[in-house]
């Protein structure tokens, strides 16, 4: 198991954001987690990284316990890569800018060596002539595809997505997710919060339902998409497949 | 007849205003030099009490905001009087050090309520990204949000940096030599007030000015792109 919480709980204020949450992942697995908003998706994947802190419960990712000291938190950092809804690119630097800071200050790799990946991952998400450019001069689906970029540069072992595609227009929603598919058919270990349940058909194993902080229901995608069991699962699908 | 007395009464004031220039002169490297001096110390410790202020440890963010309150809420003429003549019979300080540490007291206080702006007005996902990719708090601070909170800090800084300029001349009442005392000197020598006056007045005001061209300077190497209103 390369990701794996047992009974996790968060809350904010009076509300139950996660709810004894359990679930595992295998290294090379896609699971797709969908659920109403406000359902505690996002907030799991947060506090696997540590961007919010669980109030019980244990998370364990590639074998490091997730506790409250820092250290933990920043080795499961090293093998989480986390894209955003908002992109959330540094506008103060360039695309290349972007791409090298965490190398340099985290990874501690040379100037050369930093830039040498960046340019290998640009061209791979298809936006080698933007290494110049600003975040701002970017499409929506451009900067995604440099927020991700930016995280593999880490060289993660596992890629967090928080609706990824959310904040895009409809038009560049497949560049984004082209990216992803090709990132999955690479074996990467990938977990995706998303409302776009083609992209799961196609790339993911395992849908995760979640709804009220809880997991409702989790199985093969086939499974969940084409015979879901729980009656809130079928409500939301319903919805959703429209 | 009437022309050459408007010639002499001239050339007879450009005399005074020479000498007064010439007497002056001498203490502008230290109304130079107190700005700079408490000025750069002020930046220093409001970015301290400007992180401090945004500090997560209850106590840290207690006592900065005391700090802030009180500084800000006393004149500084009367912090001037308070740490020459109160702890500087205490400390032993001489009339710079004691200019320089009431300037640098007060104007910390400011500047950190700046800074600490600055930094709040960065969206937090900035943060989450910096962190989600390993860097640490203290990278985060250095290379992602303050950066970014320079452009927003810059000008505010700059109308500071020109307040304190001018607040340096407060000092003079504890009788440091800089530019102002320099004047009251002159005036209390020659009896010139108008001419004498307008000379120190001339002198901040160059002063002043030029430290306004360094700001526009300065705002345009830390322009942010996408930010601003569009041309």
């Amino acid at each position: 198991m390369i990701i794996q919480t047992k009974e996790i709980s968060k809350r904010f204020g009076e509300i139950i954001a996660l709810d004894a949450v359990n679930f595992e992942i295998e290294a090379g697995e896609v699971v797709v987690i969908i659920g109403p908003s406000g359902s505690g998706k996002s907030t799991l994947l947060r506090c696997l990284n540590g961007l919010e802190k669980t109030d019980s419960g244990e998370i364990v990712i590639d074998g490091i316990k997730l506790d409250k000291d820092k250290s933990s938190i920043h080795k499961v950092r090293e093998e989480l890569g986390m894209v955003f809804q908002e992109f959330n690119l540094f506008p103060h630097l360039s695309v290349l800018g972007n791409l090298c800071l965490a190398q340099e200050a985290v990874r501690k790799r040379s100037k050369p060596d930093s830039e040498k990946i960046s340019l290998e991952l640009l061209k791979k998400v298809g936006l080698l002539d933007k290494k110049n450019s600003f975040p701002n001069q970017l499409s929506g689906g451009q900067q995604q595809r440099v927020a991700i970029a930016r995280a593999l540069a880490m060289n993660p072992r596992i890629m967090l997505f928080d609706e990824p595609t959310s904040a895009l227009d409809p038009e560049m929603i497949g560049e984004v997710l082209e990216v992803m598919k090709n990132l999955a058919k690479e074996g990467m270990t990938m977990l995706v919060v998303t409302h776009e349940i083609g992209f799961a058909r196609e790339v993911a194993k395992r849908i995760i339902f979640m709804d009220q902080g809880k997991i409702i229901e989790e199985g093969k995608t086939e499974d969940i998409l084409n015979s879901p069991q729980n009656p809130r699962t079928i409500a939301f699908l319903s919805k959703v497949l429209k | 007849m009437f022309l050459r007395e408007i010639i002499n009464w001239i050339s007879f004031q450009l005399h005074i205003l020479k000498n007064i220039l010439i007497f002056l002169a001498p203490a502008i490297p230290m109304t130079i030099k107190l700005t700079l001096v408490a000025f750069a110390l002020a930046l220093i410790l409001g970015l301290l009490i400007g992180l401090a202020r945004l500090s997560q440890r209850g106590l840290i963010k207690a006592l900065s905001k005391i700090y802030v309150d009180v500084l800000r809420g006393i004149p500084l003429l009367v912090q001037i009087f308070f740490i020459y003549f109160g702890l500087g019979k205490i400390l032993n300080l001489d009339r710079f050090l004691a200019g320089v540490i009431a300037i640098a007291v007060c104007y910390s206080a400011y500047l950190a309520e700046i800074i600490r702006a600055g930094i709040q007005a960065i969206h937090k996902g900035q943060y989450q990204a910096a962190l989600s990719l390993g860097m640490t708090p203290y990278q985060t601070m250095r290379y992602v949000i303050l950066p970014q909170s320079l452009r927003i800090i810059v000008p505010p800084v700059a109308n500071e940096f020109i307040a304190s300029l001018k607040d340096s001349s407060l000092v003079s009442i504890i009788g440091l030599r800089e530019l102002t005392r320099a004047g009251r000197e002159y005036y209390s020598q020659y009896f010139v007030d108008f001419q004498t006056w307008l000379v120190v007045g001339i002198i901040y005001l160059v002063m002043t000015l030029s430290l306004s061209r360094l700001v526009a300077h300065l705002e345009k190497k830390y322009k942010v792109h996408g930010y601003g209103i569009p041309h």
